[in-house]
């Protein structure tokens, strides 16, 4: 297993630029997920990795192999590129028995027979799949397939696994299952996985480090979950891995105001960075880093409270602005529930303050 | 899936040169060879039609439309074709829903009964048929006319009737079958909620699941529609002597009374104008009437639907229903193995009255183990060509996508809506050395060539379904592991469309081997098929012959028949 | 309130070939208040669809009778079937089942059609019900041309449109994807509040149920185990399969010496929490990995160390070793720990189980498997 190494890389189709100038690097014997709204680039970058597209600029490398390079003039084939790929919709070719799946791989290198057949079951054996060599496809259920498609992808030694959302079309339980199935795969076998996926929470479930694309193709922040859930590097990480509100942040006359539309500006008294107060900015905060508080001097009125179970969803509203607040169970055995209708103290916990987006900043 | 669209653009753009030659040549090849067999003879119907020795000559064509006999034919045609899609349609929706959507029992048998007619070669049950009711000479009209001591004949089959009553019996599967796929694969909520929005079981059979099945209804009807239009043999066998014409056998008997001339072979061209125009515009009618929509009717979770109760009616519909098979199938195959034995037509059907004659007398004969050949030799030949061939275009089609690919689509989709007839007399007027100095006429070559240009839609559209199929992420894997272009395409599309392949191969062989339509107009004195003996025999009056050699055709597509549902249930995959 | 559906000895038995005989649905008895949102809620195959279908008449009864709104709709003593357009319900299914040949007009008027209503009423009926449901404006379009959410909401506008007293649900949201399924969950509580009908609302979805719901029913295998107000059965659960069907659970096997509860194995340290007096000698105490309070090692609850730390989108997962078993517990990400460190486990009202529970759960799985 390799690591791998995307520098400087350009796609566009027809006048339409997916990705620009886009570099990363995949440490060997990682899962790394690379994760972003649909439409951001993630699938072209993966498909140039794999020589299925042809980047503009810049150069890929696998280990210390160099798979394509605009400036030399390398651009190794698909077939030559010894990267194994999981594909959506698994890509299991249903007339070959699973046997004959895993075997291709093999055959297409012209290995001696015995060998084939010795590493074809080999593989089979790290999904366990050994006893389903013989069925058909279509007598597998999706999850079984998908470990098919793994076990081809493995027999070759490839310098890389690629899996492209493997799992969206799995019902919940099963994409769990599946989830730390390959999990448990990638420990065994050391692999270097890139995960392409729009979901943040499977990629959360499974990765060791995180890739965040951004609409535009650039890639917004690279780190392990925490870093990136305790840390989010701007704006747009933090509103794509949760559920956030966001309120309107500006200089008072006596510290910082929330303005939430209505009658006058709700005095803050938190902490609030210097440049958060030159106007334009927004006040973040997570649903569950909302807690009652009866002497904060912001005051929420509860227009809806739904009883989930593992915790309390409220709407309240603050002037004009509705923001959404998660109590878990322990805190509303603890403190006591909020009623429909009430008006309570709130603050806000772990706040982050970003530039608002255009458009809204007048709410 | 639409990150895929254009993959195969992509992997075009990565392969570089050698790929682009490839899909070039494909697409070339596609294209000169559906001009030859399809457009030209199309092309020179028309030509012949309107232009005599390359000048514009209406008075052929004139002529034609003002003969009393041409326009009563397309009269007759058209009641004909009308008067059996609309039995057609009612009869196969009532039996796709009887056994669809009642309880009534033995469901699995009945719906495999229901559809032997569609195999059963409608000139055949024709003659059946003529054998038992003929206007002069039926048996059974003859035993009934002394049973009660009538003066004439109780009933004449000889009659535009009589040919409605035997199209239907035949075509009326068309509806059946995609009515009763489309009944099981429907959501059974969407009647549950029309019986919660308080509709009766009667409301919702008819305002929301007849709708609802109303695309499948149309599709079965217009096949019913073309294929009655166009259709020769029951026409033939059962009109043709009594002067009741329609415009296929009007073709027939323009060319053959004026015994091949070029002449006549124009004056069928522009009856075949017309034919193509009655075809026109049936369609045109049929597309207003029943406006096809593709509903999306087959959703949520599979649940057995509500079966309706029939009660006091399930025994008397279940007799009907035998009933009807009896008197579509077993009668007239009974009459025909009947026949086959006689010494000679009109005898009394008693036991001293058979023989094996007739059956020594064919096999025997040269003629008819050559014809036997020649319908073998030109079906199992054209199946072949055209499982490829139109494997081939619609490879082009969904995988290339070249420019002016919707134009390849509709050439070869034409010849499905042009009558066999009318093809025939194109396949005359192209290769009889008149525009590539070749002569084809009087041997087996014309009647294959017209064989592909008429059958070349069925397999085209069989591998086009299954090429939608193959995901173009099948073929990239087999790229990711290690397989070339060349290679992705033999070890993986190729074998996954292969039973779509064979499939397409049997829905043409099949039908050529019991086919006369086409044939019919084509054929010399050494290259007769089946159909074409079978009839010649009749119309020569060796009606017992011609029985005899029936039943050995009956007893060819039976087997054939069974060796394919046999080969289509072992393949494995997809 | 008075009670508008009632069940008595609710049975249902189907006879499969490979099977043989099966109790889908086993002595139900459960009256329904009107103007209550009342959910069925069981993993599948519990009976709680086929019960649906009962009510709604597309199914016999093997045994005892259905009365809605005081008339007995189904009785299998007096061999009674009221058929299903007669009985004035609404219902809405799963795969939406919107007529694809009638526009969105047509889809709604279509129920009004049938009880032949006049078109100046048909016209004013159908705007309000669309108006009610957001279509305003999609009269004339085509199913095929909307979303799954819009879909849904024809069947609703449809529903509500003869304005009828009892709603029947099928897991209407399941096809729609999560956040649409939030909106249109409020959106059938504004409709029931706007036109005070009851509802039955069939899902195996327990947050969904709970969110919706004035009061649930829990089933299993055929067998109704307990019917109350969400709130209730999320804290007081009867047994360990509600338990750990309405939720994340974590549980704790104990034994009981002296008035005390030792973990099973761990005879050193009790657990800090008082034993109901009727405990047997083995018990399983049972809590939400939310409902525990981690805090540092003070001296009070139980005192341990963290075995693992799993950090999760919008909390922190810590598994705490109890002698040799490992507690689930779950916090919000400001309260941290690391691996192998010393912390005290605070337990808030648990609830206890007999052990021989655990002997059902597993009899449970093994007959779901033949």
């Amino acid at each position: 297993m390799a690591n791998v190494k995307f520098d400087n890389i350009t796609v566009s189709y027809g006048n339409h630029t997916v990705l620009k100038n886009f570099s990363l690097e995949v440490e060997s014997g990682r899962i790394v997920c690379l994760v972003g709204p649909s439409g951001c680039g993630k699938t072209t970058l993966v498909r140039a990795l794999l020589g299925l597209n042809k980047p503009e600029t810049g150069v890929i490398t696998v280990g210390d192999r160099c798979l394509f390079d605009a400036k030399k003039r390398v651009n190794v084939p698909a077939e030559k590129r010894n990267i194994g790929i999981v594909f959506q919709d698994y890509a299991v070719w249903p007339h070959m028995t699973v046997l004959e799946n895993v075997c291709y791989p093999l055959k297409k290198q012209r290995r001696p027979k015995d060998e084939i057949q010795k590493r074809a079951m080999h593989a089979l054996e790290q999904v366990h799949m050994t006893e389903y060599a013989k069925h058909l496809p279509n007598q597998l259920s999706g999850g079984q397939q998908q470990r098919v498609a793994i076990a081809r992808a493995l027999v070759v030694d490839s310098d890389v696994l690629v899996m492209d959302e493997p799992i969206t079309n799995l019902d919940a339980k099963l994409r769990e299952e599946m989830l730390l199935e390959i999990r448990m795969i990638q420990k065994r076998l050391n692999a270097t996985i890139l995960y392409i996926t729009h979901d943040q929470q499977s990629a959360l479930q499974l990765c060791d480090k995180m890739a965040i694309m951004q609409q535009d193709g650039t890639l917004c922040q690279y780190g392990t979950d925490e870093e990136i859930i305790l840390h989010p590097a701007n704006r747009f990480t933090f509103e794509f891995i949760g559920v956030s509100n966001f309120i309107p942040i500006e200089k008072g006359p006596a510290g910082a105001v929330l303005k939430c539309g209505g009658a006058s500006p709700i005095p803050y008294d938190g902490e609030v960075p210097q440049e958060a107060l030159g106007g334009g900015y927004e006040l973040g905060v997570r649903p569950n880093d909302i807690v009652f508080d009866p002497s904060s001097p912001i005051q929420a009125h509860v227009t809806s409270r739904v009883f989930l179970g593992s915790e309390y969803n409220y709407f309240l509203n603050i002037g004009e602005k509705q923001v959404r607040v998660q109590q878990s169970m322990l805190d509303a055995r603890t403190r006591g529930v909020a009623k429909e209708g009430e008006t309570v103290g709130i603050r806000f916990l772990n706040t982050r303050f970003y530039p608002a987006k255009k458009g809204e900043q007048t709410v | 899936m639409k990150r895929y669209d254009g993959a195969s653009a992509e992997l075009a753009a990565v392969d570089g040169r050698k790929r682009l030659n490839m899909d070039k040549v494909m697409t070339a090849v596609c294209f000169v060879l559906l001009l030859i067999i399809v457009v030209i003879p199309i092309v020179m119907i028309i030509y012949n039609a309107f232009f005599n020795e390359g000048r514009l000559e209406l008075g052929t064509f004139v002529d034609q439309i003002k003969e009393e006999k041409n326009l009563s034919a397309m009269w007759n045609t058209l009641k004909i074709a009308i008067g059996a899609t609309i039995l057609g349609t009612i009869m196969g929706v009532f039996y796709a829903w009887l056994l669809g959507r009642s309880d009534i029992p033995a469901k699995g048998l009945m719906r495999a009964l229901f559809n032997i007619p569609y195999m059963f070669p409608p000139f055949l049950g024709a003659m059946a048929w003529d054998m038992m009711f003929n206007g002069r000479s039926g048996y059974i009209n003859k035993f009934l006319r002394t049973l009660f001591g009538l003066k004439t004949m109780p009933i004449n089959i000889n009659s535009v009737w009589g040919i409605i009553f035997v199209e239907v019996s035949y075509y009326f599967p068309f509806v059946f079958m995609q009515v009763v796929s489309a009944l099981e694969r429907m959501d059974p909520t969407l009647e549950e909620s029309a019986r919660i929005a308080g509709a009766k079981q009667r409301q919702v059979i008819w305002k929301i699941t007849l709708p609802l099945v109303k695309p499948a209804i149309s599709a079965g009807a217009l096949l019913i529609l073309t294929t009655s239009l166009a259709h020769f043999g029951v026409p033939a066998i059962l009109g043709y002597a009594r002067g009741i014409y329609t415009l296929p056998t009007r073709i027939y008997a323009v060319i053959y009374n004026s015994g091949g001339s070029f002449d006549g072979i124009r004056q069928g061209a522009a009856l075949s104008v017309m034919l193509v125009v009655v075809v026109s515009l049936a369609l045109i009618l049929q597309n207003r009437i029943l406006s096809a929509g593709s509903y999306d009717i087959i959703k949520g979770k599979s649940m057995r639907p509500t079966l309706i109760k029939l009660r006091g009616a399930k025994v008397p519909l279940l007799i009907l229903a035998i009933l009807t098979l009896v008197l579509i199938v077993i009668v007239p195959l009974v009459m025909i193995v009947l026949i086959s034995f006689l010494k000679a037509y009109g005898l009394p059907l008693s036991f001293e009255n058979f023989t094996l004659d007739q059956y020594r007398t064919v096999f025997a004969s040269n003629g008819t183990i050559d014809s036997i050949k020649n319908s073998l030799f030109a079906s199992i030949t054209a199946g072949v060509v055209c499982m490829f061939l139109g494997t081939l275009v619609a490879y082009v089609v969904q995988k290339i996508r070249p420019k002016g690919k919707g134009a390849l689509e509709v050439i070869s989709m034409l010849p499905y809506a042009i009558p066999g007839t009318v093809l025939s007399i194109g396949v005359i007027l192209a290769w009889s050395g008149r525009i590539f100095g070749i002569n084809l006429y009087n041997t087996i070559w014309i009647i294959l060539v017209a064989y592909l240009a008429r059958y070349l839609s069925f397999s085209m559209k069989t591998s086009s379904a299954a090429l939608l199929q193959v995901h173009s992420s099948l073929e990239e894997a087999a790229r990711v592991c290690g397989a070339s272009h060349t290679e992705s395409l033999a070890d993986i599309t190729l074998p996954l469309i292969r039973p779509a392949m064979v499939s397409g191969f049997f829905l043409i062989f099949l039908p050529a081997m019991r086919e006369v339509t086409t044939s019919i107009l084509l054929y010399g004195p050494y290259t007769r098929t089946l159909g074409v003996q079978i009839y010649s025999l009749r119309d020569a009056g060796m009606i017992p012959q011609a029985a005899a050699l029936a039943t050995v055709a009956i007893g060819i597509i039976i087997v054939l028949n069974t060796i394919v549902t046999k080969l289509t249930k072992d393949r494995k995959g997809v | 309130m008075a009670d508008q559906i009632i069940l008595r000895h609710v049975t249902k038995k189907f006879t499969t070939k490979t099977l043989g005989d099966i109790v889908a649905v086993d002595d139900f008895n459960l009256n329904v208040h009107e103007g209550e949102c009342f959910s069925f809620l069981g993993p599948s195959g519990c009976g709680k669809s086929t019960t649906l279908r009962m009510i709604a008449g597309f199914e016999d009864l093997t045994e005892g009778e259905i009365e809605l709104c005081g008339r007995l709709v189904s009785s299998s003593k007096k061999n009674l079937y009221v058929p299903p357009e007669e009985r004035g319900l609404g219902m809405v299914f799963q795969a939406f089942a919107v007529w694809p040949h009638m526009n969105v007009f047509e889809n709604v008027a279509f129920p009004l059609r049938i009880q032949k209503v006049n078109k100046v009423d048909i016209n004013r009926r159908v705007a309000e019900a669309l108006h009610h449901t957001s279509l305003t404006g999609l009269e004339n379009t085509f199913p095929s041309d909307l979303s799954g959410g819009q879909q849904q909401r024809i069947a609703l506008a449809r529903a509500i449109v003869t304005n009828p007293k009892v709603m029947l649900l099928d897991e209407p949201l399941s096809n729609l994807d999560p956040k649409l399924r939030e909106t249109m969950r409020f959106e059938i509580k504004a409709l029931q509040r706007k036109f005070n009908f009851t509802i039955i609302f069939v899902t195996h979805d327990q947050s969904e149920a709970m969110a919706i719901s004035d009061r649930m029913m829990v089933c299993d295998m055929g067998r109704i185990m307990q019917i109350d107000t969400p709130e209730n059965l999320y804290n007081k659960p009867c047994n360990r399969f509600v338990h750990n069907f309405l939720g994340e659970s974590t549980f704790i096997n104990v034994e009981i010496r002296d008035g005390k509860a030792y973990p099973k194995g761990h005879p050193e340290q009790a657990l800090d929490l008082p034993v109901p007096p009727d405990a047997a000698r083995e018990m399983v105490v049972a809590t939400r990995p939310n409902e525990i309070a981690l805090k540092g090692p003070d001296g009070t609850g139980f005192t341990t160390h963290i075995e693992k730390r799993i950090f999760l989108t919008d909390r922190t997962e810590y598994l705490v070793s109890v002698g040799n078993q490992l507690l689930k517990v779950q916090t919000p990400h400001r309260v941290a720990f690391s691996e192998g460190e010393a912390c005290s486990v605070h337990f808030v009202e648990p609830m206890w189980y007999p052990a021989d529970d655990e002997q059902a759960e597993k009899e449970r799985h093994r007959r779901q498997l033949v």
